[in-house]
């Protein structure tokens, strides 16, 4: 098994858990003609939920883009993201898993991959970027888990030089 | 005509927030996560993550990709404990390299370096009082 060498000196542990409370989640439709991520926060958001586990079970796509991983040719970090691949549609979203939580600078990130398939029926799959994904008529179907007592937020990690969603436990 | 079926009734729990760090194995690291944290048994809810090269088992194929930054598209799977508590994983998905080739299948373990992250919601899974598996 292949390992690489971060920028920055490993960090301890190397696997972090922290408990969230047992919730019921909750089923939600999207209309179409919105963004998928944005339209997925700001619904979450009007329900309060601003921390979720996030599944996208079905949604039907007019255009979107994607980002694949590549090495980052300078060396700041071991990978980063190429260029975007613009998908037109019909592309039907086939599975996507999501994790909500207070982004970098405090707004609600939805941190979402996908996979998808294009009109000729070929696969396709990588990170979302909000604002890029727009629904055709036949909108978005998604389960949010409400993360409660703990939950995900970014915070910069020396480690591999990016802003990652960290476990926290959540106060009141 | 008889059907071969076994089921187990039981709930859903607390729900576990978890990040792996890089270079950690996504299986062996989800073990030891559930291990340290005793929890017995889970169903993954929401995964997102990088992987440094991916191998994936499919029937008896198996795939090898190499990365670095392949993206985790999609994880399902469970962990369930042995009679003697130790838990083992059986984690499957989908991946994106970066030529944005996907693939899908079991990952194998000790085979999956974590590149970046992986952020992990799993919930316990609280088999039924008294119960049990039924055939």
């Amino acid at each position: 098994m292949r390992t690489l060498t971060q920028p920055g000196a490993p960090l301890q542990p190397r696997r972090l858990l922290e408990w969230a409370a047992p919730a019921t989640d909750l089923r939600l439709c999207l209309a179409g003609g919105q963004d998928l991520l944005c339209g997925l926060v700001a619904a979450l958001a009007e329900r309060g939920l601003r921390h979720a586990a996030v599944q996208v079970i079905a949604a039907e796509i007019a255009r979107m883009a994607y980002l694949t991983g590549a090495e980052d040719p300078s060396g700041a970090r071991v990978a980063t993201y190429g260029p975007p691949t613009w998908l037109d549609g019909p592309v039907t979203l086939i599975g996507a898993n999501g994790i909500l939580g207070p982004g970098p600078d405090g707004d609600s990130l939805l941190h979402c991959h996908a996979v998808v398939v294009d009109a000729a029926g070929r696969l396709h799959g990588g990170h979302l970027p909000p604002g890029d994904v727009l629904l055709a008529s036949g909108g978005a179907v998604a389960l949010a888990t409400p993360l409660r007592e703990a939950a995900f937020a970014a915070a910069y990690d020396s480690e591999t030089n990016y802003p990652l969603f960290q476990p926290q436990r959540l106060t009141a | 005509m008889s059907i071969a079926a076994s089921f187990e009734a039981g709930s859903l729990g607390r729900i576990a927030v978890v990040r792996i760090r890089p270079n950690e194995d996504l299986v062996t690291a989800v073990e030891a996560a559930c291990r340290e944290h005793r929890l017995a048994h889970a169903i993954v809810r929401s995964a997102v993550g990088s992987l440094v090269d991916a191998v994936l088992e499919a029937g008896d194929r198996t795939l090898e990709v190499a990365g670095p930054g392949i993206e985790i598209l999609t994880l399902a799977g469970e962990v369930r404990s042995d009679k003697v508590g130790v838990p083992e994983a059986d984690l499957r998905g989908t991946i994106a390299d970066g030529k944005a080739q996907v693939y899908g299948g079991r990952f194998r373990r000790g085979a999956n370096p974590i590149c970046i992250t992986l952020e992990l919601v799993l919930q316990e899974w609280l088999p039924a009082v008294g119960a049990s598996r039924e055939t």
